[in-house]
């Protein structure tokens, strides 16, 4: 369960009062508003990333634990954004290793060696049926696969809950359609709060919660 | 006490790099005065020495034009190949003429090139196609040409942290063509990012003595010969001559670096009004040009290897190439002698180029921990400040503190030339990368050194690897340093092969030259090879 | 000694024939007696020179030479090669570019602890060292074979106008002359008058490395003492009245030679090495040299046609010295000494003279008045910056 409560997003001549947000596990609020009112902004400090060019406040709890104090490593919230950002030096299955918990997570063998993390990313490559790119690089994928990855590699990570920051807006509509139904689907099934960034109202699933940020700016 | 700990250790290696970076100053503080006091009488004899506005000027024009045309022509050929297959091989076949020295390049270029020269012999090339002994053209020829290689090796390391291909890819969308893209895209961020790259060409060009001396205009003479002979002449007067040139070096550096900035503001302005006025970039076509560019460049460096590899055996004008008596003799006879050397230049070298990319990553990191950067030629000092006078005071406290001679007083004395070599090669890399792959890391639960050497210094290794075998080059190519400060204690190749080829001895000098090229050679050419295996950010793409 | 009584009373070698009868027996009882009051004081040096071949032992001399003469390099390989096994001393042929690298090392030392042991110089510089006084004296009576010296024959007793006074020990001579290919010159000897035809007759192919070069200079002084018939003015310190006599015939000369030479003088080599390479391509018709022995060395080793011939100019070769001297905080001072009266011996200057490097001899036992070159007075050093400032003034841009 993800808590967002007294939160104000502001700047020099305005400010956005949000609402309460309770985010339940599996469950998915989507953010909208126009360009440039800080939806990103907001992500970014979820996740704990230092916040510029507007100054944010409110408490963040996640399974009752507040957040605020805490810094980016120990939030245990995932990030997935449009440029997907497989790293680079690593292939396919080493991006998910990196993100695999070190103590093997729920999932897992308890300290696993590695070949077992191996084993556990690639087992969950051949889950969405992606294990033959396992030892492709990111420039080998096409966008579709590589948004596919992306979301692989920030479960793999086990994270409380996950933020999308437009993750499948590079995609062409269909691809985008398929890829953002694939993982909604996958999301819900894990049981993972998560936050999604968008500009399309059209394409806000019909199980989601929705905030505009746009209804609750005013000008100071 | 975790805070006070990490104060303490962030302080205690601000001082370090302080210390490395500050070094060349201190040299030039103690070693530039002159022994008596200056009257206005040597000033006016300064500037009525017979030339001087010359010499000012062609030194001024020569290292403006040679580093701007080679940065140019690099860029050119960059764009050709950077996303062809032969970009891979395009970095191997570098190595050979990076690791080269200039002087070689100088010698080869001429020996081939001009009237009575190697090919102008063998094929009968009228008279004023050929290349002069000795002129500001030839000089400048040759440094431009050992320049190339360097400016690529730059770009490679920064353009891995670049995502051009999606610059160019937007730039294509927009409707200017792949090359025009290239200027009105990529051209401004390398412009900018390699900028130190090109104030070291420049401070190098400004300040070189054995090239100038054999094959640059000696009626005047080009500036660094003059201050030469001043400094190394040990009367009254011209020391005093030397303390002025010195200033007035100073001075040139200062106009080189405002030309630099000048020339940066100029073409980007320009850029961006063909950008805006969405103008055809004419220009934009002659790239083709320089896809014959890995060709010719491949058979020019081959060339000037076998040239030095026949001298070396015992060819020279009075032989045939049928009763050429080649003999390996020289070889032979030297190689017992080199081996000391050799050894001493390879663990000099590591030694100095790894203490100096630790120190130049050091320097960054801090500066990126204050989010302050501090102005590019403070680094650069050992580059750019005046050689002889920086080493001569380096050498008087040397003495002072009575120093040994030992192997590690030499290695001090190169990490501040290996730092900032590698601190300009790094620069633009450490600054160019993605600081999202970082935040993902941190959202995995990864702590801040732990992103730090998992990604960052992942990302780095092959500009890391570029910086060292940069650095390991210009440790190898310390005479002045090596000399003063070893005291013919520590003999290296390179102290070897440069008193050596100033006695102009074609055989025993390409025997020298090319053992000297031959450390530098493998590095560059592991490190191109590893980069590749080690892939950091290579053809980043964004969606 | 017996040459030191010579010049005392004014006499020469070449002038001794002619005394009268009565004054040699008198100079002949005097030397007599000198050389009974010497034995004692040999035995007193012998003494004194066996406690320094013994302090000697173990020690290593750092030697400062130029390292770009193979010959030289290899000579000097031999040389330690030879010492080690004598004496037990380590010679270390520290091989700089320049040697102002070694006196801006002194500089810095400042007559203090030296990292110079020994070191190869004449010229200016060894005069700012003398001036300055940062070298060990008295060598001439401190080491034994500097009595082998060939004082009489050679100009060994100052180094470009610059009273040596014990300070430096001569170790070869440098006699300047010209390597040309054999149709240039039809005589053995060169005037200006020659040269300029020479020029005339194949232009763009003569040229003299630039002043201050100091094979630049010195050809700049044969020319000059020829033109003026070797003023007397020369051989002493500049003047203006003398500057403003002699040297416009020299310019006079340039200015038609000039346009002949090489680049039609819009450049010049930067060094004799130089000049060298340009006259092995062919560029050139002509070289410039201090070694007399050079054009055979270079014609046995194939590097110039076996027809090349060397010349002097008509009025006699610029004879100087080159030499060696001991940093006064030397840290072996000994073996510093070791090495130089070794390398005065009959051996070590014999295998100069025969071995590769072919430097002649500057021991009485091994001068060859037939191989020497007919010598010419060094001008006075005062004249060397005159020529030197001048030429810049009028040639340089």
């Amino acid at each position: 369960m993800l808590h967002i409560t007294d939160c104000q997003i502001s700047a020099d001549d305005w400010l956005i009062a949000l609402p309460n947000i309770a985010i339940a596990s599996g469950e998915l609020c989507v953010i909208t508003g126009p360009s440039g009112i800080g939806k990103s902004t907001l992500l970014h400090w979820l996740l704990g990333d230092v916040v510029q060019h507007v100054n944010i406040s409110g408490t963040i709890s996640l399974n009752n634990v507040q957040l605020n104090s805490l810094k980016i490593e120990q939030r245990r919230i995932g990030l997935l954004m449009q440029d997907v950002l497989l790293f680079p030096h690593l292939n396919v299955l080493d991006n998910i290793c990196f993100a695999l918990p070190a103590d093997g997570g729920m999932w897992g063998t308890k300290n696993p060696t590695k070949h077992q993390r191996k084993a556990q990313a690639l087992a969950m490559l051949e889950s969405i049926d992606m294990a033959h790119l396992a030892h492709h690089t990111s420039e080998q994928l096409s966008g579709g696969e590589r948004s596919r990855v992306g979301l692989i590699r920030a479960l793999a990570n086990e994270p409380q809950a996950l933020l999308m920051d437009e993750p499948f807006s590079a995609l062409d509509p269909k691809t985008s359609a398929q890829v953002s139904e694939w993982a909604f689907h996958h999301l819900r099934s894990k049981g993972v709060p998560s936050i999604m960034v968008s500009h399309d109202i059209n394409a806000i699933p019909a199980h989601a919660q929705h905030l505009d940020l746009a209804q609750y700016y005013r000008r100071i | 006490m975790a805070t006070t700990l990490r104060r303490l250790a962030f302080y205690s290696s601000g001082l370090l790099v302080m210390c490395i970076a500050g070094l060349p100053v201190i040299g030039l503080t103690l070693g530039l005065w002159p022994p008596v006091e200056l009257s206005w009488h040597d000033v006016s004899r300064f500037v009525e020495y017979n030339g001087l506005t010359t010499s000012i000027l062609n030194s001024l024009f020569l290292s403006l034009a040679a580093p701007v045309i080679a940065w140019y022509v690099a860029f050119l050929v960059y764009s050709q190949y950077r996303f062809s297959p032969a970009w891979q091989s395009l970095e191997k076949r570098l190595s050979p003429l990076l690791s080269l020295p200039h002087l070689a390049v100088a010698l080869g270029l001429v020996y081939l090139f001009s009237s009575g020269g190697l090919l102008w012999n063998s094929i009968a090339v009228p008279e004023w196609l050929s290349l002069p002994r000795k002129s500001l053209l030839t000089m400048m020829l040759a440094l431009t040409i050992k320049e190339v290689p360097f400016f690529l090796l730059i770009f490679g390391a920064l353009g891995r942290q670049l995502p051009i291909k999606s610059w160019l890819l937007q730039g294509r969308a927009l409707g200017h063509s792949e090359a025009a893209s290239w200027w009105l895209l990529v051209f401004p961020a390398l412009l900018k990012q390699s900028r130190l790259a090109l104030l070291a060409a420049m401070a190098y060009c400004l300040s070189v003595l054995d090239i100038s001396l054999l094959v640059g205009p000696n009626i005047p003479q080009l500036y660094a010969v003059v201050l030469y002979h001043w400094q190394t002449g040990f009367s009254a007067i011209e020391q005093s001559q030397a303390f002025i040139a010195n200033l007035v070096l100073l001075l040139l550096l200062g106009v080189l670096v405002a030309a630099i900035y000048l020339h940066e503001w100029l073409a980007v302005k320009r850029i961006h009004y063909h950008g805006v006025m969405a103008h055809r970039l004419k220009m934009a076509s002659l790239g083709r040009l320089f896809s014959y560019w890995l060709v010719s460049f491949s058979v020019l460096s081959i060339a000037i290897l076998v040239t030095f590899f026949l001298w070396s055996v015992g060819w020279n004008s009075q032989s045939h190439i049928s009763s050429a008596d080649l003999s390996f003799t020289l070889w032979q006879a030297e190689w017992f002698f080199m081996q000391t050397p050799l050894f001493n230049s390879l663990v000099i070298g590591l030694i100095s180029s790894g203490v100096g990319v630790g120190v130049s990553l050091l320097a960054l990191e801090l500066q990126q921990q204050k989010q302050t950067y501090l102005p590019d030629y403070l680094w650069l000092m050992a580059i750019l400040l005046p050689q002889l006078s920086m080493v001569y005071g380096w050498q008087i406290a040397h003495t002072a503190f009575s120093g040994g001679y030992g192997m590690s007083w030499v290695v001090l004395a190169h990490v501040p030339f290996t730092f900032a070599y590698s601190y300009l090669v790094l620069r633009g890399p450490f600054q160019s990368i993605d600081r999202r792959y970082e935040l993902l890391a941190a959202s995995f639960g990864f702590s801040y050194w732990q992103r730090w050497w998992l990604i960052r210094f992942r990302l780095l290794s092959p500009a890391l690897l570029s910086a060292f075998a940069i650095a390991f080059s210009v440790s190898m190519a310390q005479y002045i340093s090596t000399l003063m400060i070893g005291a013919g204690r520590v003999v290296t190749i390179t102290t070897e092969a440069v008193a050596i080829a100033s006695g102009n001895e074609q055989g025993i000098t390409a025997v020298y030259i090319l053992v000297q090229a031959v450390l530098p050679f493998m590095v560059f050419l592991i490190a191109s090879i590893l980069a590749h295996r080690l892939r950091g950010s290579v053809n980043v793409t964004y969606h | 000694m017996m040459w030191q009584i010579f010049s005392l009373l004014g006499l020469t070698s070449r002038s001794l024939p002619v005394l009268p009868r009565h004054v040699l027996i008198v100079l002949m009882f005097y030397v007599g007696f000198a050389s009974a009051v010497n034995a004692q004081q040999a035995t007193a040096s012998q003494v004194q020179w066996q406690q320094i071949l013994k302090q000697a032992q173990g020690q290593t001399v750092y030697f400062y030479a130029w390292g770009g003469a193979k010959p030289v390099n290899d000579y000097l390989r031999w040389a330690s090669k030879e010492i080690a096994s004598r004496y037990k001393i380590r010679l270390q042929h520290v091989k700089v570019a320049d040697i102002t690298e070694a006196l801006s090392r002194l500089k810095a030392e400042d007559g203090g602890k030296s990292a110079i042991d020994l070191l190869w110089v004449n010229g200016e510089n060894f005069s700012y060292l003398k001036e300055q006084n940062l070298l060990l004296g008295e060598l001439n009576s401190r080491i034994p074979n500097t009595s082998l010296l060939a004082n009489e024959q050679l100009p060994l007793d100052s180094d470009f106008g610059v009273p040596i006074d014990g300070f430096e020990v001569p170790w070869g001579v440098g006699q300047f002359n010209l390597i040309a290919r054999s149709e240039v010159f039809n005589e053995a000897t060169v005037t200006p008058s020659t040269l300029l035809a020479a020029a005339k007759q194949y232009p763009g192919r003569i040229s003299y490395p630039r002043p201050p070069e100091f094979h630049g200079t010195t050809f700049l002084k044969q020319l000059l003492v020829a033109l003026t018939h070797s003023d007397k003015r020369l051989y002493a310190p500049v003047t203006d009245a003398a500057q403003t006599e002699l040297l416009p015939v020299l310019w006079a000369y340039l200015e038609q030679l000039h346009p002949l030479t090489w680049q039609q003088g819009k450049a010049f080599p930067s060094s004799n090495t130089e000049q060298l390479g340009l006259f092995q391509q062919n560029q050139l018709v002509m070289a410039v040299s201090f070694n007399p022995n050079q054009l055979f060395k270079e014609q046995s080793a194939n590097k110039i046609p076996q027809s090349a011939q060397r010349l002097v100019f008509s009025l006699g070769a610029i004879t100087n010295s080159h030499n060696l001297a001991i940093p006064k905080g030397a840290q072996s001072p000994e073996a510093a000494m070791v090495v130089i009266d070794f390398l005065l011996s009959e051996f070590a200057q014999t295998q100069k003279l025969t071995g590769e490097w072919g430097d002649p001899a500057v021991i009485k036992a091994l001068v060859d008045e037939a191989a020497t070159l007919p010598a010419q007075q060094e001008l006075h050093s005062s004249w060397q910056q005159v020529i030197e400032a001048l030429w810049q003034q009028r040639y340089g841009a």
